[in-house]
């Protein structure tokens, strides 16, 4: 379903993706580790153009993304991503977040929208939390209206950016929780984290990268039990 | 010295009526000020360094002379040059519509970039466009933000269009001049107009005060 | 609420005689050390050419060779200054000037507060206007726009025949702006001092202007030198300017930027 080839990114002098080259199938959970600065959070915003690329390829569904002549307000609105920092509209309540792209990017009758909302608002546990504001509810709280945001354009895939890094401990759990259920309904995801419970149990496979390269991906039980790279290794051994 | 309160009430109706003219001139030069400056700001935030020149220069120009000097340019050369002949009202409030369209350009950029760049990044990975993005996402709550430079841009203008008087539109300080040029007398005048433009400007205070406050309970 | 708005200004007022007390200690200090030639301060407004303008730095004009011509024949040094029309009188009604020289017409309403000297010079009004313009006289001037000088005569011969406070009646800070304002379009006639009107036609001749004289409109009126009421200026320099008409200086200053003879038995007949 995605498929990325020899993807390089640069910011100035600075190479941070040095050749990247993977598939990820549909209804697949991949979980990115790596140390900070490995590049695996512009591997990801890469995969929704929010970053330009340098060079090589990214298909999605065999269309090229990293083509300029593509529309890429149509692939984005089948990308969903959830920041770290959540990036609610402060200035709307939870429904108007909620339905604000669907409305005027897909032209999704408000009635309908607003049907679908509390729908996906319920999903995350929110239902109540409607109409109040973004500045009134915890992070946790803000993180699942932010992943009910995204849903709403019922996107293809999904991908999570640190989802739970900018959390209070305590409220990291209610947001890996509705990720799992995301996972176990079958949605495509792409999740950059340091939460390794997850990816054991999550992840159909992940993927360790370093310095701008992919050093080593399998599946999760393989990767942190027998890690075959020195450098996997090293960094297992320091967050384990 | 004897201080002449009747000569103060006889010429009220000309202090009233300057007063009108530049109520009604600083509202229309703050008007298009805004409508004008919304544009040239967003013009300046193009990341083309050509195209933004123009923008770049206009606020570099507007800010950088006098506003005495401009009011006189417009109305002796642009004006002129654009109608055939002179017009003091509509130079005065084109003087004051580009002098304040400079800044509130400023204020303009400043708002939209002082916004964290997480909220445009969010808009657009929900698939909304540049101008979607802009419209239902960054202006709203750019403009709340921009409400207090704003509303410090209206009082600096309503005090500047006493500038105008210089070429002969009847507002305020025109009127003012004109009671001194007729009676040679100095306090009086320019006293009473003096407190008017202090009774604009503080009613002009009070309800920007409560706009601001009703857009933080929002 | 008399009272306060007393009150009130009174505040604002002594702000802003402490700047100007200071300035007046130091001429009283000045007038005591020089016994001789008392140092006098004189204010004008330096945008009335050909009576009064700017050189480069230097104020210049008919006035000033006058007034320095009288000052020097009265034993007075003068610092010039220019400061603008309005403030002329704030300052010789204040004291921080001694006398002033700007085209100023002896009128009975400024008598009232000021003293004046002899009258030393003969103006009329006339009217400026563009070439081919329907406006033969005064009277053509009721359902026109006009431009004058706020607070000139020339604004008051308007204002009687435009009506008082007439919006047509456009009131510019010097007759500059207020010709400018004719040659744009903006006014169909100027009337200001035959002396501007008359300087400004020699020196533009291409502007197209044509110099209306309307004398049965216009009354006659004579410039003097203005002093804060009860100066004792007055009299000594009332004695120089008699002095001047009659040793020839006086016509001799005229010719000069006139290049025409003065009518001086007529300014002696207007003495009292």
């Amino acid at each position: 379903m995605i498929r990325v080839e020899h993807l390089k990114k640069s910011f100035g002098n600075n190479e941070v993706l040095k050749d990247i080259s993977v598939t990820i199938d549909r209804r697949e959970v991949v979980v990115v580790i790596g140390p900070s600065g490995s590049g695996k959070s512009t591997f990801l915003r890469c995969l929704n153009r929010l970053e330009e690329v340098t060079s090589g390829h990214i298909y999605i569904d065999n269309v090229d993304i990293t083509d300029p002549k593509v529309n890429i307000n149509k692939i984005r609105a089948e990308v969903g991503m959830v920041f770290q920092h959540f990036n609610l509209f402060p200035h709307k309540t939870v429904l108007e977040n909620i339905i604000l792209s669907p409305i005027i990017v897909k032209k999704v009758p408000r009635k309908i929208a607003i049907e679908k909302a509390y729908d996906l608002l319920q999903k995350v546990g929110l239902k109540e939390k409607a109409d109040d504001y973004p500045a009134s509810l915890s992070g946790g709280q803000q993180q699942r209206v932010a992943i009910a945001r995204a849903l709403a354009m019922e996107p293809k895939v999904m991908l999570f950016d640190e989802p739970t890094s900018a959390l209070d401990p305590e409220m990291v759990g209610e947001v890996l929780e509705v990720m799992k259920r995301l996972a176990k309904e079958g949605m495509t995801m792409v999740v950059v984290t340091h939460e390794m419970g997850f990816a054991r149990e999550v992840g159909d496979r992940v993927l360790f990268m370093d310095q701008g390269f992919i050093i080593e991906e399998n599946t999760p039980k393989e990767l942190f039990e027998n890690p075959q790279q020195e450098r996997t290794k090293s960094f297992l051994s320091r967050i384990l | 010295m004897n201080f002449r309160i009747d000569l103060i009430i006889e010429y009220m109706p000309y202090f009233l009526r300057g007063t009108a003219y530049t109520i009604g001139i600083s509202l229309l030069g703050i008007l298009f000020g805004l409508i004008l400056g919304l544009f040239i700001g967003l013009g300046k935030m193009i990341k083309n360094r050509f195209l933004s020149f123009p923008f770049t220069a206009y606020i570099t120009f507007f800010r950088g002379t006098p506003l005495m000097l401009q009011i006189l340019i417009i109305h002796f050369g642009v004006v002129r040059a654009l109608l055939g002949e002179t017009n003091g009202v509509f130079a005065g409030i084109m003087a004051l519509s580009l002098n304040s369209a400079a800044y509130v350009a400023e204020i303009f950029r400043a708002g939209i970039q002082s916004l964290d760049k997480g909220q445009m990044e969010a808009a657009r990975s929900l698939g909304m466009n540049y101008y979607q993005a802009m419209r239902h996402v960054i202006l709203p709550q750019a403009f709340k933000r921009m409400i207090p430079p704003l509303g410090n841009e209206f009082i600096i203008l309503l005090k500047d269009s006493a500038q105008i008087s210089i070429i002969a539109v009847p507002e305020l300080t025109y009127w003012a001049r004109v009671f001194q040029g007729r009676f040679y007398k100095v306090w009086e005048p320019y006293l009473t107009a003096a407190l008017i433009y202090l009774f604009l400007t503080v009613v002009l205070t009070f309800l920007l005060d409560r706009l601001e406050k009703r857009l933080k309970q929002e | 609420m008399k009272k306060w708005l007393v009150v009130i200004f009174g505040l604002v007022l002594s702000g802003l005689f402490v700047g100007c007390g200071e300035k007046e200690a130091e001429n009283v200090a000045g007038e005591e050390q020089t016994e001789e030639k008392k140092e006098l301060r004189l204010v004008t407004d330096a945008a009335y050419a050909p009576l009064e303008y700017m050189e480069g730095d230097e104020i210049v004009g008919f006035d000033i060779d006058f007034i320095k011509a009288v000052a020097e024949e009265a034993g007075y040094e003068l610092e010039i200054e220019h400061v603008g029309w309005e403030p002329i009188f704030v300052e010789i009604e204040g004291g921080t000037a001694d006398l002033a020289v700007s085209s100023i017409s002896i009128r009975p309403d400024r008598q009232e507060n000021y003293d004046f000297s002899y009258p030393y010079f003969l103006s009329t009004n006339k009217i400026l206007v563009r070439e081919g313009s329907d406006i033969k006289s005064a009277v053509d001037l009721k359902d026109k726009v006009v431009a004058v000088q706020n607070g000139t005569t020339g604004h008051l011969a308007a204002e009687q025949i435009l009506g008082v406070d007439n919006p047509n009646l456009k009131k510019f800070d010097n007759n500059n702006f207020a010709i400018q304002e004719l040659i744009s379009g903006g006014a169909d006639a100027v009337v200001a001092d035959n002396a501007v009107v008359e300087e400004y036609v020699k020196n533009n001749p291409d502007q197209n202007l044509v110099i209306i004289e309307d004398p049965d409109a216009f009354e006659a009126e004579y410039y003097g030198i203005l002093f804060q009421k009860g100066s004792p200026l007055v009299a000594d320099f009332n004695k120089a300017i008699q002095t001047i008409f009659d040793n020839g200086v006086y016509t001799e200053i005229y010719m000069k930027w006139f290049g025409v003879e003065p009518d001086i038995e007529h300014l002696k007949s207007l003495q009292d």
